[in-house]
């Protein structure tokens, strides 16, 4: 039974569509990533969910409930934002009990004071915005959506402004407390690292359409077209015509071929190639490596083509720029599109 | 080192006219007035009997009443007037809202004696409007009279309200639109929103705002010279009649009463920025 459901939405401003017939769902207790590149209309989508633009075609429920055309306050949903937009005129604690005051509810003390433990802001209540670091403020900002016991959290790209250590903390964080209280979840990145480590599913965006949703795994190791497999995984793609000419055969049938550069092997001219059944052996030269901490990324050309092989950084290179290489791809991995 | 200390020098001599402006025209006067303003009518005996005479003449005590009332008055229907417009500019595309700040900039300027001389020439006794209105038979105007207190009144908030338009407009760029959203999300209404987030955060500009009204209002001499000369009893007026007048110059009076003026406008400074500081705790 589905939780969120989105159904057929279409959104346009000036003639431009920028959601087109967008429909996905989404289970109760699900944590769901819009990933896509800027403008692709994860942003509006999300937005559009929180009430916060209109659409022009379609209805989006929530538990049931047609909320396409209520207002953002009667939509239930709590939504944290890339610039935390806290107000800045309250200190913590009167920031979380905005929406409660509003709603005029009563124990406003004692729920305040549960978010702000659950956040890890204690000793803080009396700080005021600009007293905090960008993570703390962020963790505001989700206490505050929190602690209306929405619906469905909406996160958009809240972790972007934040630097490198903190981000891969919060992001922890924000998952052990999402599953604490198994509460729905969107949320909107650019970041495919980041829809990987978080999400119980992605979907993927591009130009306003959903272009292929599944699980993290699922979407990593296959890719529905060209365009998932270069945004998310850095795949090596060739079209068929020049993928027969590097392996010299013609095996595969279709229009592009994928290969993730990790499942490549390099080995020196001299040694065989394992297995030719079950291999392809295509010779090139490394023309670049580049070593981004655990990860060695050996780009080869072979043919007037590139490849990006990728090695987990064991001690020392293991070949040198302008060495004379055999590239192993493996059949089964090969993924035509 | 010994490059960075003549760079020092250099920029400190490029400084120097300024200093020599603010001693020679700000503080030179200043310490002047307050140095006349303890001595007798005489010029040499020291006293304070100059500030007896004023807390003592029910004259003065209603000058300083009036230019008090007048210029609270001004401000305060100036800077609500000025809270409610500027956000309403800022509703409009930026091209008009550039076309409406250059028409605020304008009439902000235009104050003294040609203002004066315009509302006379409008609405003044036999002003244009006056006549019109009186041919038309409708009697809008009748009661009104330009050279009373309401006159005076309404003059000083025509030009107060382009000036603090000019003043509170860009901090309304400073109000994110995302609190907003985040604040309808949360189930704050508009009215909440503003009265809980939106005012607080443009108080320091209103509240900013109110003081130089109020300092401009109490200071301004030229408009209501023109408009009213020696028939309506404020400060401004007094100090002028005391240090430039053709009959009885009493210039240690006028520096006392001046530094009545002064006071008031630090003392209302003061008094406003200790009511933010109570509203916006987070300024502290």
């Amino acid at each position: 039974m589905s939780y969120v459901t989105i159904d057929q939405v279409t959104k346009s401003y000036d003639n431009q569509v920028v959601l087109e017939n967008i429909s996905l769902t989404l289970k109760k207790g699900e944590f769901a990533t819009l990933l896509g590149q800027s403008g692709c209309g994860k942003s509006t989508l999300l937005r559009s969910i929180a009430g916060l633009e209109g659409v022009n075609v379609g209805s989006i429920l929530i538990d049931g409930k047609d909320i396409t055309n209520l207002s953002p306050r009667q939509r239930e949903v709590g939504m944290v934002f890339q610039s935390y937009a806290l107000f800045p005129n309250m200190n913590v604690f009167d920031n979380i009990a905005y929406g409660l005051k509003m709603k005029k509810v009563k124990n406003i003390k004692s729920r305040v004071n549960k978010m702000i433990e659950l956040v890890d802001l204690i000793g803080k209540e009396e700080s005021y915005p600009h007293q905090l670091s960008g993570g703390q403020q962020q963790r505001v900002a989700l206490a505050r959506a929190l602690v209306m016991e929405p619906k469905v959290l909406l996160l958009d790209e809240p972790l972007s402004a934040l630097d490198a250590k903190i981000r891969k903390s919060l992001q922890k964080e924000l998952k052990r407390i999402q599953k604490e209280l198994d509460i729905t979840t969107i949320f909107v990145t650019h970041d495919q690292e980041e829809a990987m480590t978080m999400s119980d599913r992605i979907f993927v965006m591009n130009k306003g359409k959903v272009v292929q949703s599944g699980a993290p795994s699922e979407i990593y190791t296959t890719p529905a077209n060209t365009f998932v497999a270069k945004f998310i995984g850095n795949y090596n793609v060739y079209s068929m015509e020049v993928f027969h000419k590097l392996v010299r055969s013609s095996e595969l049938k279709g229009d592009e071929v994928a290969i993730r550069p990790e499942v490549l092997q390099l080995v020196s001219p001299g040694e065989d190639c394992p297995d030719l059944q079950e291999n392809w052996g295509i010779k090139g030269v490394i023309k670049d490596v580049t070593m981004t901490g655990n990860v060695l990324r050996y780009e080869v050309e072979a043919d007037d083509s590139y490849f990006h092989v990728d090695y987990l950084h064991h001690r020392g290179l293991m070949f040198e720029q302008g060495s004379r290489v055999q590239i192993i791809v493996p059949k089964k991995e090969c993924i035509v599109l | 080192m010994r490059k960075i200390k003549k760079q020092k020098i250099y920029l400190l001599a490029l400084l120097l006219p300024f200093i020599i402006f603010v001693i020679g025209f700000e503080i030179g006067p200043l310490v002047a007035m307050i140095k006349n303003s303890f001595y007798a009518d005489d010029g040499i005996t020291v006293t304070i009997n100059q500030y007896i005479t004023i807390f003592k003449s029910k004259f003065y005590l209603s000058g300083i009443k009036n230019s008090l009332i007048i210029s609270l008055v001004s401000a305060v229907i100036s800077v609500t007037v000025a809270v409610i417009a500027a956000y309403s500019f800022t509703k409009f595309s930026s091209k008009i809202q550039n076309r409406l700040l250059m028409i605020a900039n304008m009439t902000s300027n235009f104050e003294g004696i040609p203002l004066s001389f315009s509302y006379i020439i409008l609405l003044g006794n036999n002003g244009l409007f006056t006549l019109l209105f009186a041919q038309l038979g409708w009697d809008l105007f009748a009661d009104f009279n330009l050279y009373s207190w309401t006159g005076l009144i309404l003059v000083y908030v025509y030009f107060q309200i382009p000036l603090a338009v000019m003043l509170i407009y860009p901090s309304y760029q400073g109000i994110k639109k995302q609190w907003k959203e985040a604040s309808s999300l949360l189930g704050g209404s508009k009215a909440s929103f503003w009265f809980r987030i939106g005012i607080p955060v443009l108080l320091p500009s209103i509240v900013g705002t109110f003081t130089i009204l109020f300092a401009n209002a109490m200071g301004a001499y030229a408009t209501a010279y023109a408009l009213v000369g020696s028939n309506y009893n404020l400060m401004s007026l007094q100090i002028a009649s005391l240090v430039a007048s053709d009959v009885t110059l009493k210039p240690q009076l006028g520096s006392a009463l001046g530094v009545l003026l002064a006071s008031t406008m630090i003392l209302a400074m003061w008094f406003n920025e200790r009511m933010m500081r109570r509203i916006r705790r987070d300024l502290r």
